[in-house]
């Protein structure tokens, strides 16, 4: 069977730092000026203050998984190949949440509340994808 | 404060049976709901002047058809002032009657027709196709469909950190599926039903963890369609009204992940709306007809809303307490996991049921005397929570 490429994230032209960031395997989120509460998935506006005055700042790519999943069949067609793969919602130290896949990893393993640390896969030239693998202990 | 309050009732219903109808269009499920909806309530069919259809995921030609007045033309309605596609998913339904009884209640309509139809078994492609279009729906082309996100391991997300918190076991998740297959089984218009075991749940098919295939639903075509008056002349109008007592809804969410509690989501908030509008509590409830689409969804519909304490709900599942002769009967059509999902018509088809439970009007099914109602909805990857409460009287 051919399997599709994955797709490209379809990125809001605000958001163009975060996966500039990426490319470098750097893990950048906003943070509102005003308000100094941390935001993520990048916005127009802070959604907490609405202040416009956000900056850009590099996370410390440490968290811990909110809930994650082993996908094992009735995955999309580009994801076919990977299955089993593990989806999760992490919640960043700056308590920020993002949904990614936790790589180098046994499934079986895994936790909920578990420690995890960014790691970053390179899609094509122009994007990289920020993925999680549990912390050594 | 405003307060919808007694101001609306639903007259009539309409429903077409849920299946693979790949010779019946939309457009026909669609005439033949209003029409059965319209006989239903006894009125003559000029007198509706305001008309409510919901979108269709299968087709946007059909949705815009809708959209711009084909039912109105369809039907050969003369009075309608306003033909307006109300779309929010799932929740359509708990929107559109909250919209009508807010029209009726300011004298804007005098007979609100609801109406939702899909295709989506023989409308649009199944299969491998299917699951690539469903991939898509709803969720965020920038921050979740690049990492493999799809309607069942989002779902598996909020089952297993629900289960981590409460303890609640496989067994008792698969026993909703049961729970609602019992229903099922004595509705004419649902597609699957023959009995359903706990074992039958759990040796199917892992689809995300600890989703499995029977845990999930399936895609269905079929319909239905309410009409909606003023609780003022409902009396005058029908022997049976059914009025809309309390409403209330949260919107938490788009992109999924950033939902702050994916054991939770907005129920709570939305049900107690509901009931201090309707000046009710759940103990005053007689069935409790709430949106599954995955047994997770379900169980957090029935705790958020107060049936239970949080992390008991599996445990009334398994021991039969939401089953036909249960305390407290749960989603009585058998839902979407075992009815069959037809888009927005899952929260639909339960106000149609609420409607035939509080009439007395529910067959084998029939909860004994239920006087009132609670109806839960939510629309795409469960942004938000909306609760409806409904009774053969004003309290």
């Amino acid at each position: 069977m051919n399997i599709p490429a994955k797709p490209d994230p379809l990125v809001n032209n605000w958001a163009r730092p975060f996966w500039d960031g990426t490319r470098e395997e750097k893990l950048l989120i906003q943070k509102c000026s005003d308000c100094e509460q941390y935001i993520f998935y990048p916005r127009m506006a802070c959604p907490h203050c609405f202040s416009e005055n956000i900056e850009w700042v590099e996370a410390s790519g440490k968290g811990t998984i909110y809930a994650f999943t082993v996908v094992e069949s009735n995955a999309p067609s580009p994801f076919l190949e990977d299955m089993p793969y593990v989806i999760a919602v992490i919640i960043l130290e700056e308590g920020v949440r993002m949904l990614s896949n936790i790589v180098d990893c046994n499934p079986d393993d895994l936790q909920c509340d578990q420690s995890v640390e960014v790691t970053f896969e390179k899609m094509n030239d122009e994007f990289t994808l920020p993925k999680f693998k549990p912390v050594k202990a | 404060m405003s307060n919808l309050k007694g101001k609306g009732a639903i007259i009539g219903i309409g429903e077409v049976p849920t299946g693979r109808f790949p010779e019946i269009e939309a457009i026909q499920f669609a005439v033949k709901s209003a029409k059965l909806a319209i006989e239903d309530a006894g009125i003559d069919k000029e007198e509706i002047d305001c008309i409510m259809p919901t979108a269709a995921m299968f087709s946007g030609v059909f949705t815009n058809e809708m959209a711009t007045g084909r039912i109105v033309e369809e039907l050969g309605l003369k009075n309608v002032k306003s033909n307006s596609n109300i779309w929010s998913g799932g929740s359509s339904s708990s929107i559109s009657l909250k919209l009508a009884c807010a029209l009726l209640a300011q004298g804007d309509a005098k007979n609100v027709l609801m109406v939702q139809t899909e295709k989506l078994a023989t409308g649009m492609p199944s299969g491998q196709a299917g699951i690539d279009l469903f991939a898509f729906a709803g969720m965020s082309n920038e921050w979740e469909v690049p990492f493999g996100q799809n309607f069942s391991s989002l779902t598996a997300l909020a089952t297993m950190r629900y289960q981590y918190e409460t303890g609640t076991t496989d067994e008792q998740m698969a026993a909703v599926c049961v729970s609602n297959r019992k229903w099922a089984e004595m509705n004419p218009h649902a597609f699957f039903r023959k009995p359903l075991t706990i074992e039958e749940v759990m040796s199917s098919k892992m689809l995300a963890r600890p989703l499995r295939a029977k845990m999930s639903n399936m895609l269905f075509d079929g319909g239905s369609a309410m009409i909606v008056t003023s609780a003022e002349r409902a009396p005058d109008v029908v022997e049976k009204p059914v009025y809309v007592l309390g409403e209330g809804g949260s919107n938490t969410h788009f992109v999924y992940s950033q939902e702050p509690d994916i054991t939770r989501f907005g129920f709570a908030k939305a049900g107690r709306q509901a009931f201090e509008q309707a000046g009710l509590t759940p103990a005053d409830i007689d069935v409790a007809e709430i949106y599954d689409s995955y047994p997770i969804y379900q169980v957090i519909g029935f705790e958020e809303l107060g049936f239970c304490k949080r992390g008991e709900a599996g445990e009334m599942f398994l021991r039969g307490d939401t089953w036909p002769g249960g305390k407290i009967p749960c989603t009585t059509d058998g839902g979407m996991l075992s009815k069959g999902h037809i888009g927005a018509g899952g929260s639909y088809s339960l106000l149609v049921e609420s409607v035939r439970q509080l009439r007395g009007e529910a067959g084998e099914r029939q909860v004994p005397g239920a006087r009132f109602a609670a109806e839960t909805g939510t629309g795409g990857t469960y942004v938000d929570a909306h609760a409806t409460i409904l009774g053969n009287e004003i309290p």
